[in-house]
């Protein structure tokens, strides 16, 4: 464990928690958080938006007022009344129920003729007007889906299969599920590329500024240097991510698994500033080091997104509390990943040499 | 504003030296690391697109249901959920089927909201499993007996439009028909009916709508954002699915509400690889900034626009290029390229200030990271509200998208202005403003962020008129602080949302008209009088409200007609204020409202935040009582 022992060690602390103070001096930090907010707000808004679209049973609007019309609508008819938030009208003619929607006393007309081979051919008006649409759409949708197993049904003799009967309408809506496998891995891993991005900022700087000559007047060594910027951009990160995920707790969406999240977290965090630190040292200037960073970083992040240990899979699971064994074997994949980075970066790389140049 | 004309052949020499040096930072490890991991990101983006690998959803809600049942095809077919035993306690969802022989099973009534998402999950997946079922059927008239076409008709008398379709919902491999149905639509010279072929597409094959406007209407005004099919967020069940769609024919497993989320991947498309390019821009200039290197530059005999200019064009040409590389890919045409360029100008202008206010490194990597979410936003936002068109139109890409549906909706030149005019304008001005600070005092020094905004303010000041012009410039800025305003407030109970909204408007409208004479006072330009205060607040008020007007004017020249972007833009007074007595109430206002902050602006920072809160107060007064009225 001795590997470890740099963590406790005072001179890194210090450098970090100079790291730290000039993030807060600049109020960078609060800008990034600032972002933060806006992105969790924005998708928010999204999760909302669609909610309040997609589910007719929390809506305010009411009944939507449907228009049937044409040949043989007793089915059709019998579907609209089926559905929860639809209400029907019936109208002798296409053109009287065409007449009625545009004059906007129903909110949707449903036109039925015969089609080609036999089909029904169903006109369906719908308001061009509003937000509404959808819901409109969705709603009138169920509908007709009811009147074609209806229809179906009664050319059965005509099929070879069966089809199976749906489960009952469900109050939910399908973007319960968007919380956790958009906002959460969101949430979680925009401060870890954020990290990243600070160290090789940080680090390029001290460099181009000639400040890193500088601090090796005073009694620390490169590598502690090196390794105290490691440690306070690696500490932001897990912060954050227990922040914003006790955040969306307070807000109603349960977190499960936090600490197997933040393992997650601080694992990705470490190998990005890792990533970070070895561009910003290894390449010339600012311009090569972030381009090549940002690159890097969401190329092999995408890489793992697609692969069975993905993190973005691994954090909605573990979030929604469905982890599958691979969520777990991901979280640790990640830590033991960043040890053995920690590790290799801290015995392998001559630091001193390095920068000495 | 006073600058000498840019000297084409000095701009083209700093131009060369900016190449050269950035050429000269390459070294052949960085670009061969570059080389493989621009190959990385494309062959995930690739393995991604064609949907291969983890989607985020994989396994998000287990389902007990017995191997017997034929309900345990469905839910092993499907990606978000994972079958198990019924007696497994991590089951999210219980089917109980008593007879496997049968056609129907019972669920366990949900308690849960995850247990209701997961039975919607499991509803979707039956159907997908039935439509897969019924594909297979010799007859498909009997398979599918109802063919739907859904006609978004404008309902009152104003004026009728209609909305296209979009494309193929991906969740449904019905290879029944790829006809396209025209409505049957009486004589209605109003009308205009779309309908779309139902592209139908493999799993994660993405198609363009091929919407088609028939009809008398000679100015369609409807556009559709719908272009994208496939499963970002899901595996392409139908309410995934339909997130990116707006089908208009097909069974009614294939109809799909308009959700334009196709935008938001057009605006990754276009909006990531640029990111790359302004992080290099934003380097380079704070690159001069630090250790006084720009001091060479400065001292040379160059104008500031020349050296801004200089340093641009590459980054600029850069993003030229990949703007049209990005618009090959996707197969757009010329009016893509015309309606994303614009959004480029505002990257690097934002970037170009950011780089100029910004302390370190660090700083502007916060900078860069906020102009790209502003931006995204702003592009992608109003695509939501594409059934509202035309405010939509406000983006660009809802240009691109118009551009990339084969026999879409035509875009006049005034729609392109009205889409395109704010960002030309506000990059103009983003470059003003950091070109006038583009000087030893603001460059090389550690001044705070807020003093460089004074600074960079009062640069664009001169004689009282530049007043009226620097107002009414601001007006795209405040368009767009509103326009994100409205995206964060839809979240807000229906109820605080009018109030915190006209308050939100009237904070941005009247900081923008002040600030700059905060500036100015500060700096010492004008008398610090209250005389020269309220003169000049009347020029901001006066500049404010012409900008304004012309905004609307363009709207109405542009678009024929914009009920919703006059409402939601502009309460304080264009609502359906077309006549002259009610011009000359928002201009009372905008004037009172500018005199009464600037007089606290030729104080001290407490005594303009004073009188900037009445100015506002008296702003959200007004527009509380134009709602008020206008309401009854």
């Amino acid at each position: 464990m001795s590997n470890f022992e740099f963590l406790r060690r005072g001179a890194r602390r210090v450098v970090a928690g100079r790291e730290i103070r000039s993030l807060l001096s600049e109020k960078t930090i609060v800008l990034a958080i600032v972002i933060q907010l806006f992105v969790a707000g924005f998708s928010s808004f999204l999760v909302v938006g669609l909610v309040s679209l997609y589910s007719p049973d929390d809506s305010q609007a009411g009944l939507v007022d449907t228009a049937v019309a044409g040949d043989d609508t007793d089915d059709l008819t019998r579907a609209v009344q089926q559905t929860p938030g639809l209400g029907v009208q019936q109208y002798t003619s296409r053109e009287a129920a065409r007449g009625a929607f545009e004059r906007d006393e129903v909110d949707a007309a449903l036109l039925a003729a015969g089609g080609d081979e036999g089909r029904i051919a169903v006109t369906v008006l719908v308001p061009d007007s509003n937000i509404q649409t959808t819901l409109v759409v969705t709603q009138v949708r169920t509908a007709l889906r009811t009147y074609e197993q209806t229809e179906r049904a009664q050319r059965g003799d005509q099929l070879t299969r069966a089809t199976l009967d749906p489960p009952p309408r469900s109050a939910s809506n399908n973007y319960f599920g968007f919380t956790y496998t958009v906002l959460v891995p969101l949430l979680l891993f925009l401060p870890v590329f954020i990290g990243g991005s600070i160290t090789v900022d940080s680090l390029t700087e001290e460099i181009d500024r000639g400040t890193l000559e500088l601090l090796r007047v005073a009694p620390v060594t490169l590598t502690e240097i090196v390794e105290g910027k490691l440690l306070a951009a690696a500490a932001i990160t897990p912060i954050q991510a227990v922040v914003w995920m006790t955040l969306l707790e307070f807000n109603g969406t349960p977190i499960a698994n936090l600490p197997w999240l933040v393992l997650l977290v601080a694992g990705a965090t470490v190998v990005v500033i890792v990533l970070g630190v070895t561009l910003a040292i290894a390449t010339p200037d600012r311009r090569v080091a972030q381009t090549l960073y940002s690159l890097l970083t969401l190329g092999l992040f995408g890489m793992t997104a697609l692969s069975p240990l993905s993190p973005i899979n691994a954090a909605a699971r573990l979030a929604i509390d469905t982890p599958s064994p691979a969520s777990y074997v991901t979280s640790v994949a990640a830590a033991v990943v960043a040890v053995v980075l920690l590790v290799g970066v801290r015995s392998v790389v001559p630091w001193e040499r390095v920068l000495g140049e | 504003m006073g600058w000498p004309w840019v000297n084409l052949r000095k701009l083209l020499r700093v131009a060369r030296w900016e190449i050269s040096n950035t050429a000269g930072t390459l070294d052949r490890r960085s670009v061969l690391l570059g080389v493989a991991a621009l190959a990385l990101v494309g062959s995930t983006a690739v393995a991604g697109v064609a949907g291969v690998g983890t989607t985020p959803n994989d396994g998000l809600y287990r389902v007990g249901v017995t191997e017997s049942s034929p309900f345990h095809t469905p839910v092993d077919r499907a990606t978000e959920l994972e079958p198990v035993s019924p007696s497994d306690d991590r089951a999210t969802l219980r089917v109980v089927d008593t007879d496997p022989t049968d056609r129907s099973a019972r669920v366990v009534p949900p308690q849960t909201q995850k247990a209701q998402a997961a039975l919607s999950a499991f509803g979707d997946a039956v159907r997908r499993h039935n439509t897969q079922l019924m594909n297979r059927e010799a007859n498909q008239s009997a398979a599918f007996p109802v063919r739907v076409t859904v006609q978004y008709v404008v309902q009152s008398d104003t004026g009728v439009s209609v909305d296209t379709g979009g494309d193929g919902d991906d969740d449904s491999n019905n290879p029944s028909d790829g006809a396209t149905t025209d409505a049957a639509t009486p004589a209605d010279d109003t009308v205009s009916v779309g309908t779309a072929t139902p592209a139908v597409t493999q799993s994660g094959d993405r198609t363009t709508a091929d919407g088609q406007t028939g009809g008398d209407d000679q100015t369609p005004r409807r556009t559709t954002t719908a272009a994208e099919g496939g499963g970002l967020f899901g595996d392409g069940d139908d309410g995934a699915g339909s997130l990116f769609t707006g089908q208009a024919t097909g069974s009614p497993a294939e109809i799909a509400p308009p959700f334009p989320f196709g935008s938001l991947i057009l605006a990754f498309l276009f909006l990531v690889p640029m990111n790359f390019i302004v992080q290099a821009y934003g380097s380079t200039i704070l690159n001069e900034r630090i250790d006084r290197r720009g001091e060479l530059l400065l001292v040379a005999p160059l104008s500031a626009l020349d050296i801004v200019a200089g340093k641009t064009l590459p980054y600029l040409a850069a993003l030229g290029v990949t703007t049209v590389g990005v618009t090959l890919a996707v197969d757009g045409g010329v009016l893509s390229v015309l309606a994303v360029f614009p959004v480029a100008l505002v990257y690097l202008g934002a970037t170009f200030l950011g780089a100029m206010f910004a302390r370190s490194f660090k700083e502007l990597t916060f900078v860069t990271v906020t102009i790209t979410v502003f931006v995204t936003t702003y592009v992608f936002v109003p695509a939501i509200f594409t059934t509202i068109i035309p405010v939509a139109l406000i983006s660009p890409l809802t240009l691109v998208v118009r551009d990339l549906q084969t026999g879409g909706v035509a875009t006049t030149l005034g729609e392109y202005l009205f889409s395109t005019g704010p960002f030309y304008v506000a990059s103009g001005m983003l470059f003003l403003l950091g070109a006038g600070i583009y000087r030893e005092e603001d460059m090389f020094t550690q001044r705070r962020v807020p003093a460089k905004l004074l600074d960079a303010l009062d640069a664009q000041l001169s004689g009282r008129l530049s007043v009226l012009l620097l107002s009414a410039a601001l007006i795209p800025f405040v368009f767009v602080a509103e326009l994100l305003g409205i995206a964060v407030l839809v979240t807000f109970p229906e109820e605080l949302t009018i109030p915190v909204l006209l308050l939100q408007v009237a904070v941005v409208e009247e900081v923008a008209k002040s600030l700059p004479l905060y500036a100015a006072f500060q700096r010492d330009r004008f008398e610090r009088s209250y005389a020269a205060a309220v003169v000049l607040g009347v020029l901001s008020g006066v500049g404010f409200f012409l900008g304004e007007k012309a905004t609307a004017i363009a709207q109405v020249v542009g678009l024929d007609n914009l009920p919703l972007g006059e409402a939601a833009l502009a309460p304080a007074g264009l609502g359906p204020a077309t006549t002259l007595g009610l011009l000359a109430a928002p201009l009372a206002l905008h004037v009172t409202a500018s005199a009464v902050a600037a007089i606290g602006a030729t104080r001290t920072w407490r005594q303009y935040l004073l009188t900037l809160g009445l100015a506002i107060g008296l702003h959200f007064a007004y527009d509380i009582a134009v709602v008020v009225v206008l309401l009854e």
